[in-house]
This record gives structure tokens, sequence and C-alpha cells, in this order.
């Protein structure tokens, strides 16, 4: 058992370039021991770069991976206690599922009473049991999806389990059945588990901690409350949450934010740099409420969409050409044309330059990457 | 349409058949000849057309000292090619495996300028080698040798070897060598475990190459020897006297041949059996 803790890590596939263009650029992160990650960015931002930069199977350009302290950066990665599965199955085509699973512990010169014992143990946990003595290279994919989980399982040194989008090849049923024992399985060994994938439910759904990225940046890591309620960027609100975060421009003049439908008032404790004029107003779609009234902290517009999505419908208001949306129960009325929309104040987060203004009560605020009892410094 | 197309499906087998099988049929038939067999216009078959000897397949034997054989040479060759490809194929896989997974600078040459510089070894014509071949071997005191022929064999073959292999490794993704890694081998534990099972198939088409082009050199077995050792294709012109001995010629190059064709049969049947593609997934 580990915490991993990658320190001032940057890495570029082009060391020799003039003008290397880098994969990932500085950053520090701690991944603590027995939490569960979702990493979760577009394609191309480093994801797979920055697992394999844990496991060693790249040496990063610059920076320390640390385990628990020890620099554990020239460590081989067979002398690493980090298993990972990644996106397409990879199986050893000449062995039997038994063998394939075996594989680690044969290298690790595992008795061979111990070593059946454990993958029997893991064949059962993977449904694989009843698989054991059949040619790997016959099962579907999905079924070597879980041998090449089940050889990081029968280890019994692994500290952390890295998942490079793994269920891509398994059917959505199956998916969240995974999923589940993934986290049983944190739950009792103890196992760190990152997760890499593009879809944020699955990272909602599995995670303690996400980490966003983009372009090769850590955007922000947190809870997925906190990601939903306080996104630190413009692009975390957009990337999180279904629909996105409504982002609505405005101008601060003379104490209030000047908006297309009508002018909204500063939330308490934000206090506004001097020099900002203009602002985003973010808001989640489930937030935002019609009402009645006409007082000034209201926006007018009309009714432009409603979608139907089963459990709850979402409706597009267009105010002055800014379409704001709403998420709203099912059985809603829906005001014809004319409405006025209430953007309760305690849900409003401000963004200057695509940049989170922080309120006097959030506690984590533009400490990018944001972690918990690490040394974490802002991106420079 | 079915029939159609089922008849002409045969028909084309049947023409390539006949068009690959017939040179051998006739030597077959020719090997069993005698001179006067050979010189009365075309005959096919025994018995009927001609008096079948055996005459021409006596250069198998051994005949103690008198007259020409081949065995000798057969066995020379054999050992010559077989060494050499065992050699290469060694020496060409771990190259191989090398410049597919591990990136390599020359000044400005990279990996692919490397593998090419190994091939284009042989689009030099084997006429400009010859020379120099001779005085190293000179040098080294293996003209004439079967050791000096395995060496410049290795240096003919090795570029083949490597350029398959090369091929076959990249095909193979790298993920699974990652996962041995992962698994805790170390990269040469890797390689040992898991690729060089997986490609065996690389290796055989690889090997099949190899024997083909050592053993059917001529040139090289040519020029490098003179008395005291002789490969097998040499051997078979030197059959040749004032009266050209097509019954020898025939059976020869049949059993030349004969090697040949048994290992490309099992080669191919590995092949074929689907364990060529998909390493994984
Ligand atoms: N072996 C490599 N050589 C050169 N460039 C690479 C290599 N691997 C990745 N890159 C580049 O580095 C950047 C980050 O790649 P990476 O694979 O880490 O992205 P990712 O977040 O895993 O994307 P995806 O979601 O598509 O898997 C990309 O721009 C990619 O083109
Ligand atoms: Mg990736």
């Amino acid at each position: 058992m580990a915490t991993i803790e990658l320190s001032r890590i940057a890495h570029t596939y082009e060391p020799d370039s003039d003008e290397p263009v880098y994969a990932l650029k500085e950053l520090n992160l701690v991944w603590n021991d027995g939490g569960t990650y979702a990493l979760l960015g577009p394609s191309g931002c480093g994801k797979t770069t920055m697992l394999n930069i844990i496991s060693g199977l790249i040496r990063p350009s610059r920076g320390n991976v640390l385990f628990d302290g020890v620099d554990f950066t020239d460590l081989p990665t067979s002398k690493r206690n980090i298993a990972q599965v990644f996106q397409f199955p990879v199986i050893y085509t000449l062995m039997t599922v038994e063998e394939n699973l075996e594989f680690p512990l044969v290298c690790r010169r595992m008795p061979k009473k111990e070593r059946s014992r454990r993958v029997r143990e893991v064949a059962e946990l993977l449904n694989l049991r009843d698989k054991l003595k059949r040619p790997a290279r016959k099962l579907a994919p999905d079924d070597k999806q879980m041998i090449s989980l089940g050889r990081g399982l029968v280890r019994n040194d692994v500290s952390a389990l890295l998942m490079d989008e793994p269920l891509t090849v398994i059917d959505p049923q199956l998916k969240f059945e995974i999923r589940r024992k993934l986290k049983q399985i944190n739950e009792h060994y103890g196992l760190t588990m990152v997760y890499v994938t593009h879809d944020q439910n699955e990272a909602m759904t599995f995670a303690d901690t996400i980490v966003v990225m983009n372009d090769g940046e850590v955007i922000q890591a947190g809870t997925p409350q906190e990601l939903y309620n306080r996104p630190e960027t413009t692009y975390v609100g957009y990337f999180i949450g279904s629909p996105a975060m409504n982002l609505i421009d405005s101008r601060y003049v003379d104490g209030r934010l000047e908006t297309a439908g009508g002018s909204l008032p500063v939330p308490e404790g934000v206090s506004i740099p001097p020099d900002v004029q203009t602002l985003q107003v973010g808001i989640r779609p489930k937030y935002v409420r019609f009402t009645d009234a006409t007082t000034p902290e209201t926006l007018s517009g009309q009714v432009n969409m409603v979608q139907e999505l089963g459990n709850s419908r979402v409706v597009t208001v267009e105010i002055n050409g800014e379409k704001i949306r709403m998420k709203l129960s099912p059985d809603t009325t829906i005001p014809e044309r004319e409405v006025r929309l209430s953007l309760p104040e305690e849900h409003i987060c401000l963004y200057a330059d695509g940049v989170l203004l922080c309120r006097d009560e959030d506690n984590v605020c533009l400490s990018v990457p944001h972690q918990p009892g690490s040394e974490a410094e802002p991106m420079g | 349409m079915k029939t159609i197309y089922l008849a002409l499906k045969y028909l084309a087998i049947l023409l390539w058949t006949s068009f690959v099988a017939l040179p051998f049929l006739w030597a077959l038939t020719t090997s069993f000849k005698t001179a006067n067999g050979v010189t009365g216009g075309a005959t096919y078959i025994p018995w009927l057309q001609y008096k079948p000897s055996l005459e021409g397949w006596k250069v198998l034997v051994r005949t103690g000292g008198q007259g020409i054989d081949i065995v000798g040479p057969y066995i020379s060759s054999a050992i010559v090619t077989l060494s050499a490809s065992f050699l290469s194929l060694a020496l060409g896989t771990l190259a191989a495996y090398g410049l597919s997974r591990f990136s390599y600078r020359l000044g400005f040459l990279k990996n692919s300028d490397i593998t090419f510089f190994f091939i284009s070894q042989r689009i030099m014509p084997p006429i400009v080698l010859a020379i120099p071949f001779f005085l190293m071997l000179q040098f080294l005191g293996l003209l004439d040798t079967i050791p000096g022929l395995i060496l410049v064999y290795i240096a003919l073959l090795l570029p083949i070897a490597t350029w398959v292999m090369v091929d076959f490794f990249n095909n193979i993704p790298r993920q699974v060598d990652e996962m041995a890694m992962i698994d805790g081998c170390n990269p040469i534990g890797a390689f040992v475990r898991v690729i060089l099972p997986n490609s065996l198939p690389g290796i055989a088409v690889a090997g099949l190459f190899c024997i083909i082009f050592g053993w059917n050199d001529f040139f090289f077995a040519f020029t490098l020897t003179f008395t005291k050792t002789q490969l097998l294709p040499v051997a078979v012109v030197a059959l040749n006297s004032s009266v050209t001995p097509w019954w020898s010629l025939s059976a020869s190059a049949l059993v030349s041949v004969a090697p040949l064709v048994i290992i490309a049969f099992f080669v191919e049947r590995f092949l074929s059996s689907g364990k060529m593609a998909g390493a994984i997934r």
C-alpha cells in the first residue's frame, strides 16, 4: 500500500525537438492510499501518458515519482507494485486462462500451491471459474478484459490498480456490474484505483476524487460534488454535468452584473478584482427555476425548446440571444413563451477569464490541483 | 451460376498446377532415362516410350572414391545452410526486436533507416561482394572451408531474417510487452517468455526464407570454394561433362528441391492454422 506522488512531472515524446510539445505539462499530484480516482479528460489530453509514468512504462522527461515518499522514478516497471489494465484486453494468446492469470505469480516465483489458490480466488471473483482451462484467445472480448484485470488482482503486492478506459470493449449492463465489483475490491483490499475514462457518468459513479485534465494539464481535482457545485474553471463546468453548466456573459456595472436578460446581484462573499469588467455567470441547469416575481433578481426570456429525457425535462430559454438551460422534473408545468427565471444566488459561480472567483466560505479554490495532504503548488 | 464459378475456379487451379508441376514431372521422367531416351525426341511415359534405367540416380550413392556423387556436397550444403540460417535467425530476431521496440539514433539515422540499411545489403548484385568476401576469407584462412561459407551466408541471410522479423514484431502491439513488464518480467523476460513464443510463425517464415536462399545459392558457393569443400548447387553443375548427363542432373535437381518442398509444406501448415494473425485481441 502506498501513497503515490507525482512531483513536478512533465513529459514530452519529442525530447530532441527544439520546441518540444509537452504531452504533460509540469504538474504535482498525489494519489492517496486506498482512494478511488477517475481521470477525466478529452482524447489526447495526456491521461495514458500519466498512467504510464506511474507504472514506469514511460520515464518522465522531468520530475519524480514518489511512492510513500521514496523516489521510484528510475525503478523499472516490473519492480513497481502497480497493476495496469489497458483499453483493449491484452492476453497471452498461447496460454490458457489459468496460465494467463498465473503468469504474474510465476514471474514472482510464488510456490505452485499458493498460486493455484490465488488464481481460483480471482477466477471466482471475475466469473472465470469455469473457463480456467480454456485457451485464452478463444474467449469473448469482455472475458479477455477480465483476464487482464485478473492478472492485476492475483498479485499480493499490488498497491495501485491503474485502468485505462478498461470497459470500452464491454457491453453496458456488464459495465455497471464490473464497476460495482471494482468498488468492492477497493473496499475489501484497500487498493488505490485510478480509472481513466472520458465518460463523466462513469467517473462520477466510480470515484471519490475526479481529476479533470485538458491539454496536458490538471484543471481540477476534487470530489464529484465539488466538481459539480464549484467548478474551478468554466472548462470543468462545461465538461462535467449534463446538460453542461450555463455560462451567461455579463458586465460588472455599479456593483451589479448586467446580463442580456436583466441584471443580477453579485453573490454574497464574492469579491470582484478591481480591474475585472466582464464576467461569466455560471449556474447548473437544475438550479434555475421559473418564477412569477418581477424583482430585479430575475431574468426574462422566451421558452425556446423542451426536451423530454424521461426522468427529467430540459427546457431551453432564450434571453436576448443567450440560451439558458433548465433541468426540471417531468411534471413541471412549463409556462407559455414569456417566462422569468430566478437564479438562486447561492448556486451561482462567477468566472473571470474562465477562472472561478472564490467566495469567502469556499475553502477550496484555485489551488490546482487540490489534493488533501499534498504540498501541491499552483502550476507555473 | 455457382457451378460456372466452381468450374472456372477448378480450371484455373488445374492450369496453375500443371504450370508448376509439369517441369517436375519432366525432370522425374528424365531422371530415369539413359542417353538414348534423351536424344531421341521428347518422350514421357516409361516402358511404353523408353526403357527406364537407374543410371541417373547413381549420383545419390557414394561410389567409393570412383565416379561422381552428390552425397558429400549434400551434407556440406545442409550443414552450411542450417548453421547459417540458425545463427541468422537468432541474431536477426534479437536485432529485429530491438529495432522494433527501442529507438536508436546513429547521427541522423533512425530505426527505419537502420532497418533499411540491413535490407539494402541485398540490393547489391552479388558480384560486387565476391571480391571483398574472397579477400576477407583469405585473410582469415577460411577460403574453401565450411566455417568460411557459414560466415558469408550469415552475412547474406541476416538482413532477410532481420527484415522479416522487424515487420513481424511491429505487428505485435507494444502493449503485450508492456503488460508482461507490469506482470513482473524485465524487458528480456518479456521478450523470451511472451514475445518469442508468439513469434514462432514469423520465425518460421524468416527461417524458410533463410533456408531457401542459403540452400539455393550458387554464386558464393562457387566463388569461395575450390576443391576441398563443395556445396550442392556447385556439385550438380559439376556433373556436367562433355556429354550433358540430363538423367543425373534431373535426379539431383529433384533431391535438391525435396527438402525445401517438405519444409515449405510444414511452414505453410503452420501459417494457415491462423496463428500468424492476432497475437492479441
Ligand atoms: N508514443 C507516443 N509518441 C508520440 N506522441 C505520443 C505518444 N503517445 C502519446 N502521444 C501524444 O501525447 C499526447 C497525450 O497522449 P495520451 O495517449 O496520453 O492521451 P490520452 O489522454 O490517453 O488520450 P485518449 O483518450 O485518446 O487515450 C497526445 O497528443 C498524443 O498524440
Ligand atoms: Mg489513452
